[in-house]
């Protein structure tokens, strides 16, 4: 499956909120990742878009602002 | 004076976040003497496209004492104008915090901000009943953190439950707590289970994970679960290990 959706403007991530091995191989493979304040971490996960810097909550997912 | 205090909509994409931003601005203030901040808490509030957030639309709101009103609440606007990141639309408000104080009309208002898209005009509306007792204002581009800041004390004032900022870290020397010691060293006031019930009887529990604390009914609350047969502090997050359960 593809990992994005193009809409509009904007680069929405296809697995929702709780696509979590997708979410972290996808960070893993960025070069943008930049882990987000304590406060709002999402997941477990060391690397994972959920908890990415850039990553702006929707209300289904999320959009990327780096792409 | 006792008062709530909460700033939003400050950083971008590169700067700090509003919440570190709220503890600088506090730590200055309490530096200069002219304030002194409790804890922080967090709330979620409207996930909307139409709401110009910059990541996740969460308000940070903390206690503040103060002997000097005016001085404090002139320094936080000059803080927020100098320290605010490029393009965000910060805005400020402090609240009054005297239990004497009908907060009804702006309970509603942070209940509404949590569901749906309001105005600045609805947040200076709501801000204007309160006269004296609270300040709300804008220092930079839109200014549109002021419905984000009025949305935080207000949810603070009825004592809604958020998370509060940061973690506690388990000791290095010691796993084993019964909740009255826990309480006593972390200042914790009151203790539930993962459904939300009052613990009440003094378990013996495992702190072997970084936990963070809720403000739930005005106090601050621990919550305590089940893993794997031992009674611990909820680990800091959960959702991934959710889901494969």
């Amino acid at each position: 499956m593809t990992d994005w959706i193009k809409d509009k403007n904007r680069t929405l991530f296809a697995g929702g909120k709780k696509s979590f091995a997708d979410a972290s191989r996808v960070a893993s493979e960025c070069g943008h990742f930049t882990e987000d304040c304590e406060d709002e971490l999402y997941c477990d996960d060391e690397i994972s878009c959920y908890n990415c810097r850039y990553r702006r909550w929707t209300a289904g997912s999320f959009e990327c602002m780096k792409r | 004076m006792n008062l709530f205090v909460c700033i939003d909509d400050t950083d971008n994409y590169d700067s700090i976040g509003t919440g570190e931003l709220l503890e600088n601005m506090m730590g200055e203030a309490a530096v200069k003497g002219l304030a002194r901040a409790g804890f922080t808490v967090r709330y979620q509030l409207y996930i909307h496209d139409d709401i110009p957030y910059t990541s996740h639309n969460s308000s940070m709101c903390c206690a503040a004492q103060t002997d000097d009103r005016a001085s404090f609440t002139s320094f936080c606007g000059k803080y927020l104008e100098e320290n605010s990141a490029e393009g965000s639309d910060p805005g400020l408000c402090i609240l009054t915090d005297d239990p004497a104080l009908d907060y009804s009309v702006l309970i509603e208002f942070g209940k509404r901000a949590q569901s749906e898209v309001l105005t600045k005009e609805q947040a200076y509306e709501t801000a204007r009943k309160f006269g004296s007792e609270l300040n709300l204002s804008e220092h930079g581009g839109t200014g549109g953190g002021v419905i984000g800041a009025l949305a935080g004390v207000a949810l603070r004032a009825g004592k809604e439950e958020g998370r509060i900022k940061g973690k506690l870290q388990p000791l290095a020397n010691k796993t084993e707590w019964t909740l009255s010691e826990f309480a006593t060293v972390f200042g914790v006031q009151r203790f539930v289970d993962g459904e939300g019930i009052d613990i009440t009887e003094d378990l013996t529990i495992s702190f072997v994970h970084p936990t963070k604390l809720i403000y739930s009914k005005g106090l601050i609350t621990g919550v305590i679960v089940n893993e794997n047969g031992r009674l611990m502090p909820k680990p800091k997050i959960k959702k991934n290990k959710e889901k494969k359960q």
